[in-house]
């Protein structure tokens, strides 16, 4: 039926599409067979056209240009303000505020009133803390000018809005610092340009509280001035219509003082710093490596520069790629980038890798580093590099709005007039020796920040090959070295946690245990049971929802069995292994009859408290990492790799013996914290045997 | 972070381009061999967008072997009789081109953009893996592992992607569309290489492809250069299967709690809709923007700005040629609970259902259109495909110059009139969206 519907309509619109028709007569009678088993060449190369942009400046300093395009009706109008980077201090996120409060009503519209106006016409306007941009069909480009001059001008900034945004960036930061890729890249960010450097600095929970109303408006009537700003017109307008809109809507925007600033400019250290991010339950390594660089559009060899990165790890078929990816299996892909930036640009490779590969991936991304340094690039790759860069140019230039950048580019960066109309021609000049040159002065592997994100215990020593390690935390700070008195032994420490929750003699009386706590999930309630019967060497978890039994994992006689969704599974003899830890109510005075390895690899900094950290193998080579408090004894955090990060809080007192009332636990199978308060805990209790069926 | 993650969410289907007022002009003709061309001319840049269009996608498979078309969407980067495997990707980049492919339920669709001097390299490589591409065991076992992977990636990492194969199922009880695109794990495992073979042998021929070339081309010289790649293959025989399959409406809702790795519980309403071409389509289509698109729409404005039960909210019209769905998704804001917001979007829905729309309103969404219509005729790769699908789906590639016209036949009523008719609390499908639970010991 389908079909046949979609035949007959055919043949209806064919006649009377019949005028578009080419009627080939001719072409049939000259076709030539093809040569299948070569590839066309390419024909002559196109010339890459585009104008110049119209410009004029008003009164106030506003720069205009003009583009005229007519290929569609609709014409785009973008305000870009030209200032020196900020740092921000105790009010980092400040300015990611900025564009939302700016749109969120005006002294003439209400936040639903605008919003109504400017969708109404089809159109969009947006603001950061550097731009306001509108986009319109050319049939609504004065009314939509009026609605963004209003935004400009007349912008309210409600409290409401802003408590709103609060929110938002909160929640965000938590699940951030919970993110490898982005724990990497605060971590690269303050060891390339350090703390107190706009391109460093971190927005942290206190910054964000500390942002005010006020804030924003102050920084809105600073820099919102037209003698930094640059108005961009693109699209379906001449240049006379722009000139009349613009001289209404912003000839009367008043110009003022805006403050400069500079920064101390960062170096590349003096040799190799190998900086380590340790998360136990991390099982991929993001590897990131780089260093700041000079080199900027006016630099003489930034187009060479872009060909190293290209080669080097632009793409499917970067060097990086080939041997990291393609070659050797160790990631989904690796990439590396030569970047550009009038204060300041960084250099950066790097790579997601399996975590057993991270000191190999290393390795070969230094090699790679140091090989193009030394002895270059070829003829070949040269030549695939540039017409990647170049094709890439010349898609660009369908959208309009790309010259449009390119006049502002020219303007801002004090560039020649020529700049991107000798664009390609200059590229398509570049030899090889260009091109090594700016190898040998960009890739710098003795000085470079190799910055890990992975799993401490098993990555850390294979990575002193490259140098001293130094541990950092999830926001980028170095970690706290505190000095360990020689004599700690495992035992030491085990006996400290013993006898600070009750001792020895204590802990052994207690034979069963019932521990009934709940966690609440974005609003549902979790129920988590624990029975434990050493006597009989048995335990269960069950978890429930709304008095429902999720799932029930139960170790009994040498065997694990996990019962979920109706479906029972039993464990592994190795998850067994690792479960097993977890079936004592008290598993540190069993550690010794179990055979367990134990070593104490230093004192950390757990949340801001000094704690011995104690590693724990079963005999088949998998680590639990126990944190026990310096200064109380008692464990306040455990990792592995199956479970995560467990920290314990609020110890209570039940029968003479301290127990935590509080668990949090952060893992990759679990999106946000699971906190799981006790709500009831028995010692010795009677518990019935089909508890554990 | 999580926006990015929800809105890639949706590469799978297609969102319908727009396709409209400004006029696109084209010349089309139909090689011997099946082949419909159509040309567009365009030399404001000097590039060239190359689309070949097969008709097949997931609703075509035998129901025992799905995820084939998606799984040639891998195959067909394999290589050919005269490009090595492997090497498609680096060709068309050194040749300072780019390239992509796309499945869906309908269709499936692969296109290179190049310098508009490269066109005839990229009719070699289509007419290359149109006429005999690599489809051998090697290709077939390394595209499996890969395609492994990738439903891990799309289906279970991807926070609540698996809605793409839990909607369908529930939705399309005796259609086809019930499967995922991605298809199956063990179907993909249990196929032999034959079978793949005659896949290949069956859809992926001149006579069920649309080739459109737009870009910067000389119309005379483009189809000279396509007759002769293309003209030397040979029609298919194998009469491809089309389901001709009415779907049964549900009779009574489903409702269905979905675990998965997800920081927030989500609701996902899925509905019937009419078949691609349907007037009620367009109406849909003004429903699905009235209640989710800009700032103003009203589920925006009533769940995430008003009261904030949800972070993100979605309308997505997912028009098919034998009925499309209908979904209507929200991200629930941290504590509150799911079934509040389930109750929430009804009330929204309830309100266009019982005081439907106004005149102003419907201004509001033909100028919306509008304005995406003519925006996506800003790129030829765009304009390429668009004029492809109007060919295959509604009869004529004109329907690149139509389209706003159907759009503009809408009234208010029918929006009203519709948001009754299908977005019926009777035969859909609700999923609540909840967080994995964990097993505490692990």
């Amino acid at each position: 039926m389908q079909l046949n519907k979609f035949k007959n309509s055919n043949v209806i619109n064919m006649k009377k599409l019949f005028i578009y028709f080419i009627l080939s007569v001719f072409s049939t009678a000259a076709i030539a067979q093809i040569d299948r088993s070569k590839m066309p060449e390419p024909g002559p190369a196109p010339e890459i056209r585009f104008g110049d942009a119209e410009s004029f400046t008003l009164k106030n300093g506003l720069k205009v240009f003009v583009i005229e395009n007519n290929k569609l009706p609709r014409v785009t109008y973008s305000l870009i303000l030209d200032r020196d980077p900020i740092l921000e201090g105790d009010k980092a996120g400040m300015l990611g505020f900025v564009g939302e409060m700016m749109t969120a009503g005006t002294k003439n519209r209400s936040k639903d009133k605008f919003n109504e106006e400017i969708d109404f016409l089809g159109a969009g306007i947006s603001a950061t803390a550097t731009s306001l941009s509108a986009s319109t069909l050319t049939k609504h480009q004065e009314k939509v000018l009026e609605l963004m001059a209003d935004v400009l001008y007349n912008p309210l900034f409600p409290e409401d809005e802003l408590a709103k945004l609060k929110t938002q960036s909160k929640s965000a930061l938590a699940l951030a610092k919970n993110d490898p890729s982005t724990i990497s890249s605060i971590l690269s960010g303050k060891l390339i340009y350090g703390s107190d450097h706009p391109y460093g600095e971190v927005e942290t929970e206190a910054t964000i509280e500390n942002i005010t109303v006020e804030d924003i408006k102050q920084y809105y009537s600073t820099y919102f001035k037209p003698n930094i700003a640059y108005l961009a017109i693109v699209g379906d307008v001449s240049l006379a219509e722009a000139k009349k809109l613009v001289e209404k809507h912003f000839f009367t925007w008043k110009k003022g003082d805006v403050p400069s600033f500079t920064y101390a400019l960062p170096t590349t250290p003096s040799e190799n710093v190998v900086a380590l991010v340790d998360r136990s339950s991390s099982q991929q390594s993001v590897i990131n490596i780089t260093y700041p660089i000079q080199n900027h559009l006016p630099s003489e060899d930034y187009l060479a520069s872009r060909i190293v990165g290209q080669v080097l790890g632009g793409g499917g078929s970067g060097r990086l790629f080939m041997n990291l990816r393609e070659d050797k299996g160790y990631t989904y892909g690796a990439y590396a980038s030569v970047g550009s930036d009038r204060l300041i640009a960084s250099f950066s490779a790097g790579a997601s890798v399996r975590g057993s590969a991270t000191d190999s991936a290393v390795y070969e991304i230094i090699y790679e580093i140091k090989n193009m340094r030394e002895n270059g690039i070829t003829q070949e790759e040269l030549a695939a590099a540039k017409s990647n860069l170049s094709g890439s140019f010349g898609r660009s230039l369908e959208n309009p709005g790309t010259v449009a950048n390119f006049a502002i580019n020219t303007e801002r960066y004090g560039l020649p007039k020529d700049f991107y109309n000798t664009y390609l021609k200059r590229l398509n000049a570049l030899t090889v020796e260009d091109v090594n040159a700016a190898a040998k002065k960009f890739l710098k592997p003795e000085n470079m920040y190799i910055t890990v994100v992975g799993n401490g215990a098993q990555v850390k020593e294979s990575l002193l090959a490259f140098g001293e390690v130094k541990s950092f935390t999830n926001m980028g700070e170095p970690e706290r070295l505190v000095a360990m008195d020689a004599d700690v032994t495992p035992s030491v420490v085990l006996d400290k946690y013993i006898s600070a929750i009750g001792g020895k003699d204590k802990l052994k009386a207690i034979k069963t245990a019932t521990v009934e706590s709940s966690a609440e999930i974005q609003g549902m309630k979790l129920g988590l049971d624990f029975y434990y019967d050493e006597g009989n060497q048995a335990f269960s978890n069950k978890v429930s929802m709304g008095g429902n039994v999720m799932s029930n994992t139960t170790l009994k006689d040498g065997k694990g069995l996990v019962q979920a969704n109706g479906a029972s599974m039993p464990l592994t003899d190795e998850q067994f292994e690792a479960l097993k830890m977890t079936m004592f109510i008290f598993p540190e005075i069993h550690f010794e009859s179990m055979g367990y390895t134990l070593e104490v690899d230093g004192i950390k900094d757990v949340d801001g408290e000094d704690a011995y950290k104690l590693i724990v193998s079963n005999p088949m080579g998998a680590a639990t990492v126990n944190y026990y408090s310096v200064a109380t004894g008692l464990k306040i955090k455990s990792e592995s790799e199956g479970s995560g990060e467990v920290t314990y809080e609020d110890y209570k007192e039940i029968d003479g013996v301290l127990y935590p009332m509080k668990m949090i636990t952060k893992s990759p199978m679990i999106p946000v914290p699971l906190e799981a308060i006790v709500n009831n805990i028995v010692f010795n209790s009677s518990i019935e045997e089909t508890i554990f069926n | 972070m999580r926006k990015s993650a929800l809105l890639s969410l949706f590469g799978v289907f297609f969102v319908l381009s727009v396709f409209g007022q400004n006029k696109i002009e084209f010349k089309e003709f139909t090689l011997d061999n099946g082949l419909h061309v159509i040309l567009h001319q365009d030399n404001t840049t000097p590039i060239v967008a190359t689309s070949v269009l097969y008709h097949v996608g997931s609703k075509n498979e035998n129901p025992e072997r799905t995820g084939f078309a998606h799984f040639f969407e891998h195959l067909m980067f394999e290589g050919s009789e005269n490009i090595p495997r492997g090497k498609f990707f680096e060709i068309v980049e050194s040749a300072g081109g780019t390239l992509n492919a796309g499945t869906s339920q309908d269709y499936t669709v692969y296109y290179e953009i190049l310098p508009s001097n490269q066109l005839e390299l990229s009719l070699y490589l289509e007419s290359e893996r149109m006429l005999q591409a690599k489809v051998d065991q090697v290709g077939v076992d390394t595209q499996r592992e890969v395609i492994k992977q990738e439903m891990k990636e799309v289906m279970e990492e991807r926070p609540y992607g698996s809605f793409q194969k839990e909607i369908p199922i529930r939705l399309y009880p005796n259609h086809p569309y019930k499967s995922p695109i991605i298809g199956s794990a063990e179907h993909l495992e249990a196929s032999q290489l034959e079978e793949f073979m005659e896949f290949y042998a069956t859809y992926y021929k001149p006579n069920n492809a649309t080739l459109s070339i737009a870009g910067d081309i000389d119309y005379a010289e483009t189809e000279r250069l396509v007759r002769a790649y293309f003209g030397e293959i040979p029609k298919g025989t194998i009469e491809p299967y089309r389901p001709n399959i009415q779907i049964q409406k549900l009779t009574e809702s489903i409702e269905d709690v979905v675990y998965d790795n997800i920081q927030l519980p989500a609701i996902f309403q899925g509905y019937l809709m009419p078949e691609k071409d349907h007037p009620d389509t367009y109406a849909l289509n003004l429903l699905s923007t009235y209640l989710l698109s800009g700032k103003s729409s009203l589920m925006y404005k009533e769940l995430v700005d008003k009261s904030q039960k949800a972070v993100q909210a979605i309308a997505l019209p997912n028009d098919l040629e034998d009925g499309g769905m209908f979904l209507v998704l929200a991200i629930a804001n941290m504590g509150v609970d799911v079934d509040d917001l389930n109750v929430a979007i009804d009330e929204v829905l309830n309100q266009v259902k019982t005081e439907g729309i106004d005149a102003n309103d419907l201004q509001k969404l033909i100028n919306i259109k509008e304005n995406q219509i003519i925006n996506s005729f800003g790129s030829v790769a765009n304009i390429s495909q668009s004029l492809a699908q109007g060919h295959v789906f509604y009869g004529s590639a004109d329907y690149v110059n139509t389209q706003l016209d159907l759009f503009r036949k809408v009234t208010a009523e029918d929006v009203k009139r519709v948001a009754q008719k299908y977005l019926d609390k009777d035969s859909r499908v609700v999923l609540k969206y909840l967080p994995k639970p964990t097993d505490a010991t692990e």
